[in-house]
């Protein structure tokens, strides 16, 4: 078992998070998530750029560890120019297995779900 | 597997351990080597004796950095057992007397479980908050002090902040209502004067490896005085006046001494270097917007400057600082993910305490180390800024 914390595929993500900041000016319609949890203090926000009924491009911005950052990189690079309603369907397992995220941190995953979902809710409402 | 070469690590995390000075290294390698000094001090023959006087030589010269009498130390295995031996040994000792102790929740694990554990047992603690500064004002520990308190305990320098507690105040108080006073040097000893020959302290606790020495070796002054005595831990043979029974570690001790000698020869050299080193960073790091130092800085061992930044997650800032070997929090706690006790303590709140990095320098930590550490640490707030929220509550 590696001593390591952090595989490759988080410090890649963490490292040069290409979809972390906030919604470009251009797209006045992006949509935004935000969802936090108190134990860990960890808090994180989806924005949909959107394209129509498509999503043209997720950002991100989150408060919370290197796995649960790389885990919104890798859920945003994933989505882009799906439907919204895809992101009802975060793949959480495959997610930790990718990111090696260990087991005490399955709180932070489905924060992400969570943010996930309240993104698709808000873009369906506003369709 | 990951193939990619791992960076050079720039280690400024002294307060965890130091790098074991070449001298001292020296020394132990000639008692482990062909014809060292090997033997058990504790045999009579000539070998034995060669190591009992290496033993007595190295006491002597911690009783020297200390400013005691070498029968007033013991060796053990380092400042946790030592803190145990002391803590446990006396409130066991004196429990006839009386079960009340007084501590501070901002002690190190060793001190604070230990009491924790006499708690458990059926002492009563009383756990004294520091203020804002992390200090503890002589009045709030004579207003606390009742007529069963039988011990105090209370650090020279936090391991967190680097925070130095008033240790003559304190002890004149404690002398004052016949308490024992039991000090944790940890960070101190080797770093800082201590001289135990004008100090009111009873029992005080050190370890080798925070200045230069090796790990794995400490030591307990326990004063000369009838009224200090403690009760063992453990029981064996009859060495270290049977305090503190076993197999004396020849080379171990050697090295303290031999760490110990150097530090006395260097301490006010050393001293002004991570001084200028302290300056150097903080000047560096002042103007990051949100960082603020913790600790008072007036009364704060230089060697050790701990800030915190608004706005950013810790785990994510250790990760982001890499090869920066920091500590986030006390190292001894950073496994367990809760942000600091010790900060808490102070009153930051949890984001902020979890945000905190402990920057620790010594001896042999050179100007350009801490240049990349202003520039690491400036480029990880930086770019975790550019991912994390901006706080709007």
């Amino acid at each position: 078992m590696s001593m390591e914390p952090y595989n490759d595929a988080v410090r890649r993500r963490f490292e040069n998070p290409r979809h972390a900041g906030d919604p470009d000016a251009r797209y006045p319609a992006a949509v935004i998530a935000e969802v936090s949890e108190s134990d860990a203090g960890c808090r994180v926000r989806l924005a949909a750029e959107m394209d129509g009924n498509e999503i043209h491009r997720l950002r991100f911005r989150v408060f919370g560890c290197p796995h649960l950052i790389a885990a919104a990189e890798e859920l945003c690079s994933r989505f882009q120019g799906k439907a919204p309603q895809a992101l009802q369907d975060v793949p959480v397992a495959q997610l930790m297995e990718l990111l090696e995220v260990p087991v005490e941190k399955t709180g932070r995953m489905l924060l992400l779900e969570d943010a996930a979902h309240s993104l698709a809710r808000a873009i369906l409402a506003g369709c | 597997m990951n193939d990619k070469p791992t960076p050079h690590p720039v280690y400024l995390d002294d307060a965890a351990t130091t790098r074991l000075d070449p001298l001292v290294a020296d020394v132990m390698c000639a008692c482990l080597s062909e014809g060292g000094t090997f033997a058990n001090p504790a045999s009579i023959h000539i070998a034995g004796r060669a190591s009992h006087a290496l033993v007595e030589r190295a006491r002597r010269q911690v009783a020297d950095l200390l400013h005691t009498i070498p029968r007033t130390l013991i060796f053990t295995s380092g400042a946790t057992e030592s803190d145990n031996l002391a803590i446990a040994g006396a409130a066991h000792f004196r429990a006839y007397r009386g079960r009340h102790l007084i501590t501070m929740p901002t002690e190190h694990k060793a001190v604070a479980d230990c009491f924790a554990a006499l708690e458990r047992q059926g002492f009563e603690v009383s756990w004294l908050d520091p203020d804002r500064d992390g200090l503890l004002a002589a009045s709030v520990l004579e207003a606390a002090i009742r007529k069963d308190t039988q011990l105090v305990s209370v650090m020279h320098v936090n391991n967190e902040t680097g925070v130095i507690q008033d240790l003559h105040a304190i002890g004149e108080c404690c002398r004052r209502h016949g308490v024992l006073f039991h000090c944790d040097a940890a960070q101190s000893a080797g770093k800082l004067p201590i001289d135990l020959s004008e100090l009111p302290v009873d029992l005080l606790s050190l370890t080798a490896h925070k200045f230069y020495g090796p790990q794995g070796i400490g030591a307990l002054y326990v004063a000369d005085r009838p009224e200090c005595h403690i009760q063992p831990l453990m029981h064996g043979g009859g060495q270290e006046r049977r305090l503190r029974p076993g197999t004396l570690a020849v080379h171990q001790i050697a090295g303290f001494g031999a760490a110990a000698a150097i530090a006395r020869e260097r301490q006010s050299a050393d001293l002004a270097h991570v001084r200028r080193l302290n300056e150097r960073l903080w000047s560096g790091i002042k103007a990051v917007p949100g960082i603020a130092r913790n600790g008072t800085r007036a009364h704060t061992f230089p060697g050790i400057l701990n800030v915190s930044v608004t706005g950013i997650e810790g785990e994510s800032l250790m990760l982001a600082l890499s090869p920066l070997c920091v500590a986030s929090g006390s190292a001894c706690n950073s496994q367990s993910g809760e942000s600091s006790y010790v900060l808490r303590a102070l009153g930051l709140d949890d984001r902020l305490a979890q945000s905190a990095i402990r920057f620790s320098f010594g001896r042999f930590t050179q100007e350009s180390e801490i240049d990349f550490a202003i520039a690491r640490y400036i480029a990880a707030v930086s770019h975790l800024r550019g991912i994390m929220p901006a706080l709007t509550a």
